[in-house]
């Protein structure tokens, strides 16, 4: 009874993401072409940074690659950002250039203390 | 000094090893000095730990850029206190940590769990072992805390978010609770491996199960309230894959508490109990395992290190070779009581077992979506906020309610009747409460109210239950209100005690309602002179201040605060910057109200060189409740906690009870 009423929860949350589209693509500079719709698109900065106000003009690169893109955002943004940051944020591109959803820019925090590898003291 | 913690460490990988294969030979063949033998084995890796954790110690604390780890987490002008903590800021250490608590609570677990028997406790100590072996092994061959260097002139500093009290504490409060969840599943894979189903091995870890419990709760509280005050988005909590794996060992170790408690009694459930032990032990490493090996996209970063392959290895045998030993001793898991009733208390707690391990799952499967669906559709694909928020109203609501119903059903089987008399003062206060709180316009958020009618629905069974037992102690002979109500939580603290962690649970509750769907949102951009509003608040922008602290300079938006034309004083917001570890943070202005438990939350966004600033102002009604929830919680568990002679020779009655009746 507990096996059968346990399948039934997970059969409930399996519909939800499959029917409910809750999801959204992660993708990286390079896979964006022919991306209709909302994508989370993750990158390296590559500066320079133009702000103007609340919004900032900047270029995104595959994270281990060349394939670039030109950003466009607007919204809050951490103190961590800045060129050479890996950074996500969701959007759509329109005519060439990505245009981000208010402030849901990410930075990720920098390796500041163990260059190579994971870092961070398990923050949760 | 690196020679002497690195050789300790190879000590205690020898010790580890020989705990597991001498502890499993004597338990095999039934080996008592061969045993005792493993199990001093146990305490000496204890012991040889502590000394490379004192040498990693003490090069901290005397700036040792020599140690590759030192240089890598501080720097030469970090208090003392931070410099310290560095201890678990990184990799290497905290893995040293994980092997030492585990040692140490392994070896007192074994040296304290002889209700257990003689016999299961034979196989809890290889058990232990294996496990404090893949620790060991990490540490001495994989990621070393005692690399050594020609020492650079000055460390790398450690992150300026980092320097908070509340991170020394969060991380080694999350290490207790996951390493403290190591001991039941050793004590359960023990008595399956004893092939002793009974409820020893439960009522042997009780204690050990609750405190893991209580620190990982504990821990990821002090985490939120370090995220509210340090990351400043004006959150506490954001689905992110580091909190889940926090979550998602706390949410099954929580179901675990629950359904123990119906083996106990009733002696159903044996192999569901099982598989919670494993499902939380198993998350615990998962939990350490994400936050090590950054296989999830996360803020925090993370890159690859060899590390991942171990943990997912090891993970995959834990698994393995616990649901080997479940399934060949099924046939002694069997319990011969079943459920009489789908309306009694038992039921009520497989229901909320069904409700805690569903949502764990669901949060499971976020975590898991973008590596599943990158390895079935080559795209990876993420699941947002909305994805768990939707699972936490669904499975979080009737969970609520089943707080409340759960401690007024009766054992076995309840009448309706009963339970109308019963449901009654409940079910009042819960109608009075949601008309009240229409009328003051609670009902701006559908969800929110029904959320408060519950927790008013559930606040007045537990002062029920504790005015019922007080008025029966009273009629017992107790000579005053206050002795009878000591004298009741006394004679029954676990029972009590757990009424007051579900206090603790409400007013979280009450606290994150409140926070999120009733808060005020403002942003603007303002110039020095001008002025905004934020519900009842004012804010006026006056200056903006720029001065240099001891490793930082500080930029400061001074604002004058009114609400409701009264004048509250002034707040700053602001920035630091630290040049030597090249870093900026937010300082955010909290203004709390003692009296209504409402915050006001401002950030500076953004400063531009000319002196305007953009402003987000949060207020946040009610907000407070959540850190008092942490102190009503820490009491409930000490309550549960407290040593009580009483209630261990009734436990070991009825366990004796239960043995003799199905003999």
């Amino acid at each position: 009874m507990i096996a059968l009423s346990v399948a039934a929860l997970l059969a409930v949350f399996l519909l939800y993401t499959s029917i409910a589209g809750g999801t959204t693509a992660s993708v990286q500079p390079s896979q964006l072409a022919g991306k209709v719709g909302t994508v989370q698109l993750a990158g390296k900065v590559v500066g320079p940074v133009e702000r103007e106000g609340r919004t900032l003009r900047f270029t995104l690169r595959d994270v281990e690659g060349t394939a670039t893109v030109r950003v466009v955002y607007s919204g809050s943004v951490s103190d961590q950002f800045r060129p050479s940051r890996d950074v996500y944020l969701r959007g759509r591109l329109a005519n060439g250039v990505f245009v981000g959803e208010k402030d849901s820019l990410v930075t990720k925090c920098p390796s500041k203390y163990v260059p190579k590898k994971g870092t961070d003291s398990g923050s949760a | 000094m690196p020679e002497l913690g690195r050789a300790a460490l190879v000590v205690a990988l020898g010790l580890t090893v020989y705990a597991t294969l001498a502890g499993g030979l004597a338990a095999r063949r039934r080996r008592r000095r061969l045993a005792l033998s493993a199990q001093n084995a146990l305490l000496a890796a204890f012991a040889a730990t502590a000394v490379a954790a004192g040498v990693l110690v003490a090069a901290l604390a005397r700036h040792d850029f020599s140690f590759v780890y030192v240089a890598q987490t501080t720097s030469s002008d970090l208090p003392l206190a931070y410099t310290l903590s560095a201890f678990w800021g990184g990799q290497e250490g905290s893995l040293l940590l994980w092997l030492l608590v585990l040692t140490g609570l392994g070896a007192a677990a074994v040296a304290f769990g002889r209700r257990a028997g003689q016999d299961v406790l034979a196989w809890v100590v290889p058990v232990i072992g294996g496990v404090a072996t893949f620790f060991a092994l990490l540490v001495v061959v994989v990621e070393s805390p005692f690399a050594t260097q020609v020492a650079p002139a000055e460390g790398a500093g450690m992150t300026a978010s980092l320097q908070n009290p509340y991170m020394i504490a969060h991380p080694p409060l999350l290490y207790l609770g996951y390493v403290g969840l190591a001991i039941p599943w050793a004590f359960a894979m023990g008595a399956l491996l004893a092939r002793r189903a009974d409820e020893r091995w439960i009522v042997a870890t009780r204690r050990w199960t609750l405190a893991a419990w209580a620190f990982l709760g504990v821990g990821q509280l002090v985490g939120a309230k370090w995220a509210y005050e340090e990351v400043g988005w004006g959150g506490y909590f954001a689905w992110d894959p580091v909190e889940n794996a926090a979550l998602m060992p706390w949410l099954a170790a929580t179901a675990f508490l629950h359904s123990v408690m119906i083996q106990e009694k009733r002696g159903m459930l044996r192999v569901w109990n099982v598989v919670l032990v494993v499902l939380a032990f198993a998350l615990s490493l998962f939990g350490t395992f994400l936050t090590r090996s950054g296989i999830v996209a996360s803020i925090h970063a993370f890159a690859q290190g060899p590390i991942g392959v171990w943990f997912v290895t090891f993970i995959a045998l834990v698994l393995a070779f616990s649901l080997y030993l479940l399934f060949t001793r099924l046939p002694q898991l069997r319990s011969r009581t079943r459920f009489e009733s789908l309306v009694s208390r038992e039921a009520t707690f497989l229901y909320n077992n069904l409700l805690l391990v569903a949502f764990c799952l669901t949060i499971l499967w976020g975590v898991l979506f973008p590596i599943l669906s990158e390895a079935i559709r080559g795209e990876q694909r993420t699941v947002g906020p909305g994805y768990y928020n939707f699972f936490f109203k669904s499975f979080g609501l009737p969970l609520l309610l089943l707080m409340g119903i759960g401690p007024l059903i009766a054992w076995r089987r309840a009448s309706l009747r009963a339970l109308g008399r019963t449901f009654l003062w409940p079910l009042g206060a819960a109608i009075a409460a949601g008309v009240v709180l229409l009328a003051l316009g609670a009902g701006s958020s559908p969800l929110g109210l029904i959320a408060y009618t519950f927790s008013a629905f559930v606040l007045a069974s537990i002062v029920l239950e504790f005015a019922r037992g007080t008025r029966a102690r009273r009629a017992l002979g107790a000579p005053t209100w206050p002795a009878a109500f000591a004298q009741l939580v006394a004679h029954n603290r676990r029972r009590y005690g757990g009424y007051v962690v579900h206090a603790a649970v409400l007013l979280l509750v009450i606290g994150v309602i409140g926070s999120s769907l009733y808060q005020t949102v403002r942003e603007e951009a303002l110039r020095p002179g001008q002025a905004m509003t934020a519900g009842e608040y004012t804010l006026a922008y006056r200056s903006l201040d720029e001065r240099d602290s001891q490793n930082a300079q500080e930029v400061r938006a001074v604002l004058d605060v009114s609400r409701n034309g009264r004048n509250l004083g002034t707040i700053e917001t602001g920035k630091n910057t630290y040049p030597i570890e090249q870093q900026t943070s937010n300082e955010v202005a909290i203004r709390s109200d003692p009296l209504t438990g409402e915050d006001l939350f401002v950030i500076a966004d953004q400063i531009d060189p000319d002196g305007t600033v953009y402003f987000k102002v949060f207020v946040k009604p009610l907000v407070n409740l959540i850190w008092i929830a942490g102190l009503v919680f820490v009491l409930g568990s000490l309550v549960t906690l407290w040593p009580d002679p009483r209630e261990a020779r009734r436990l070991a009655a009825r366990s004796e009870r239960l043995r003799s009746a199905e003999a």
